[in-house]
């Protein structure tokens, strides 16, 4: 027990949040907001339906489920960690090697692929990289005690590494069953990626929103000391969220080879996004807290979005500062709101 | 191999007359955006969507080829669906993937990596829209407008051999054989390199990056220079772009080594002004004509609309710019 009271620093949090006052002001802010994001995410889609010509077509639609798979289950990854370790940037739960991870997942099972091992080894080899990587991190954060931001930040970089180190830099090709099944299209016309996405987020939502070990990460990351007088199991609920992320960064590595038929360098792009993304998801939530089906919405927020501005024929070179002052807008928002609700 | 050589050289050399034609009324009109209306006068893309999707405009090249091809489908009557993937394959892809959706009556790839780009080039060839090429070769492409690599590879690596007086230890940046451009211009260095027994390309190999290309060409041709500290034991440095040319020259320069000579490819005007200073080890960069090639590429596919036969590559003459000749070949670019 000594060693978990030790440990409360990497789960510290700040207590004013952890113990929001349902104060009626905060709250109908809060409702203001949800709503207001849930508005704001039909009002684009509707503006883009009504201007921009094939944006509501069936095949479209599947594109953007389709191009939004990696990021959103990396997304979902870094969700799972974000609800064990609290939503501060900067002392809760954070997973910053998930784009490292997807990226040296990818290198593993390409060059599995290239040696000629079949799916079942690439796969099972891209999962357990992820998986170490997952472990590397809970070891950092739970064992050590080092701040998640640090700890992962860290092994982001080992990781980058090895990656280098296997791919030497270069683009390896990679063409299995598995790939071609996996950038085909599915039924509808739709991208199967699509499929895999709403799969993966049902799965997930499934067990993170509905099952008792999803509810005790709740409680792990807004209420650390309830959570640990109650007797939970803290320090064994924060690293299997590390490890459960470490498994979709290499689940997504999987997925990142067959859309780019091969791997390929520069995901270490991805990180930021996908921090982002996650952290926007929480304003689809009705307590603004992080969830599975939230960031999968705030996915599919950004990829409509950039999908949008390709259809309206938009200056590819304005797309992503629009972008940038729309999450701005909705981060400082939810953060505004946050502060009132203490 | 040598078939596909042998094919390439009959077409390339009835290409190169016609192309000497339009070369000498380019360079004459290139200066201010006066075009040489008056050849392309029937070319026409009135009411067509035609799809520009680049793999990034952050070099010189590319953003020039980029814009020359958005004004240059304006300037005949189309629109252009312009992307610019910023040197992220993800990005790219789903850029594809959505132009596909929006069906343009033709689309044109600038550069990337084949293995990356070549499923979704076929998917729309599948989808029943016509996709060319700039500078990447693809059995789903319908022609590919680019520099005469192999010319570009040859001229390079016989100036390099040439300079070095027939010997001596050379250094190569290879990181990027997967891009076809690239692999061509390496081969024919090694195929030069062959008949001159006394000069060597160092093992291993280096790589050059993307991103911080000019950084890290830099810090690997710094840590190179102190494996060999002696003068003359490397004499040039190649590489087949002339990004990582313009880190190794300047760590060459700030390591006081300046008798070692580098080499390059793609005519930046920095890498060219490195060429023009006497006291620059920059010795040769070969300069394509990336606003040229834009151009000759959009108005094939205008050909292409029109119902002409297209052949399978569009060659776009390069110009080798050494320190003899380096102020001529940047006046001919409109760049000096």
């Amino acid at each position: 027990m000594s060693v978990d009271i030790q440990l409360a620093p990497v789960i510290h949090f700040e207590p004013g949040v952890s113990t929001p006052k349902p104060s009626r002001s905060g709250n109908l802010a809060a409702g203001a907001l949800r709503a207001g994001s849930l508005v704001a995410f039909v009002a684009i889609l509707l503006v883009f339906s009504l201007t921009a010509p094939y944006f509501l077509s069936v095949g479209n639609i599947g594109n953007v489920l389709g191009q939004s798979a990696i990021s959103g289950v990396l997304a979902i990854g870094l969700t799972i960690v974000l609800i064990a370790g609290g939503s501060n940037v900067v002392t809760g739960g954070i997973d910053l090697s998930l784009a490292a991870n997807m990226g040296l997942s990818a290198a593993v099972y390409a060059t599995a692929a290239q040696l000629g091992y079949g799916d079942a080894t690439a796969v099972a080899a891209a999962l357990l990289t992820g998986l170490l990587i997952g472990a590397v991190n809970a070891i950092a954060v739970v064992g050590a005690g080092i701040v998640p931001l640090l700890a992962t930040l860290a092994v982001m970089n080992i990781v980058a590494g090895l990656e280098l180190v296997l791919t030497q830099n270069t683009v390896i090709p990679a063409s299995t069953p598995l790939l071609t099944a996996l950038s085909s299209s599915g039924p509808l016309s739709i991208p199967a990626l699509a499929y895999v996405l709403l799969v993966f987020t049902l799965i997930a939502a499934a067990i993170v929103q509905y099952t008792p070990a999803g509810l005790r990460l709740y409680a792990v990351g807004e209420f650390p000391d309830a959570a640990r007088a109650a007797g939970l199991p803290v320090r064994r609920l924060v690293a299997g969220a590390f490890i459960a992320s470490g498994l979709c960064g290499g689940f997504a590595g999987i997925l990142s080879v067959s859309n780019l038929s091969g791997s390929t360098t520069g995901s270490g792009e991805m990180l930021l996004p996908v921090v982002v993304t996650a952290l926007l998801g929480s304003v689809f939530s009705r307590r603004l807290v992080p969830t599975v089906i939230g960031t999968l919405l705030s996915t599919l927020f950004v990829g409509f979005l950039v999908n949008g501005f390709q259809l309206l024929n938009i200056s590819s070179v304005l797309v992503s500062g629009v972008q940038g002052l729309l999450i701005l807008l909705v981060v400082s928002a939810t953060t505004l709101l946050r502060r009132q609700e203490a | 191999m040598t078939q596909d050589k042998s094919a390439q050289g009959v077409g390339r050399r009835d290409l190169l007359k016609l192309s000497a034609v339009a070369g000498a009324a380019i360079a004459g009109a290139s200066l201010i955006g006066s075009r040489t209306a008056a050849a392309e006068g029937e070319l026409s893309l009135k009411g067509k969507r035609i799809a520009i999707s680049a793999t990034g405009t952050d070099h010189f090249f590319d953003l020039q080829a980029y814009n020359a091809q958005i004004e240059e489908v304006k300037r005949l009557g189309g629109e252009p669906i312009a992307v610019d993937a910023g040197r992220n394959d993800g990005k790219l892809v789903s850029q594809l993937q959505t132009l596909i959706a929006q069906k343009p009556d033709a689309i044109v790839q600038i550069l990337g990596t084949l293995s990356v780009i070549d499923p979704w080039l076929k998917k729309a060839r599948d989808a029943g829209i016509p996709v060319l090429t700039v500078d990447v070769g693809s059995t789903n492409s319908i022609n590919n407008t680019t520099s005469d690599n192999w010319g570009i590879g040859k001229d390079l690596a016989l100036q390099l051999v040439s300079d070095i007086g027939g010997e001596g230890n050379i250094v190569v940046f290879n990181g990027f054989y997967g891009v076809t451009p690239c692999a061509i211009r390496y081969d024919q260095l090694v195929n030069v390199v062959k008949y001159f027994p006394k000069v060597k390309i160092l093992e291993p190999e280096l790589r050059d990056v993307i991103p911080n290309t000019v950084q890290d060409a830099f810090t690997q041709i710094t840590a190179l220079l102190n494996k060999y500290p002696e003068k003359g034991s490397i004499k040039a440095i190649w590489s087949a772009w002339d990004i990582p040319q313009l880190g190794a020259t300047q760590a060459v320069a700030a390591a006081g080594r300046t008798e070692i000579l580098t080499y390059g490819v793609d005519g930046s005007p920095e890498v060219l002004q490195l060429v023009a200073d006497p006291n620059s080890p920059a010795g040769a960069d070969v300069a394509q004509q990336p606003a040229e090639i834009g151009r000759t590429a959009i108005q094939n596919v205008a050909r292409l609309l029109a119902g002409q036969t297209l052949p399978r590559e569009t060659y776009v003459p390069a110009l080798i710019a050494n320190k003899a000749n380096v102020n001529e070949v940047s006046k001919k670019l409109g760049i000096g």
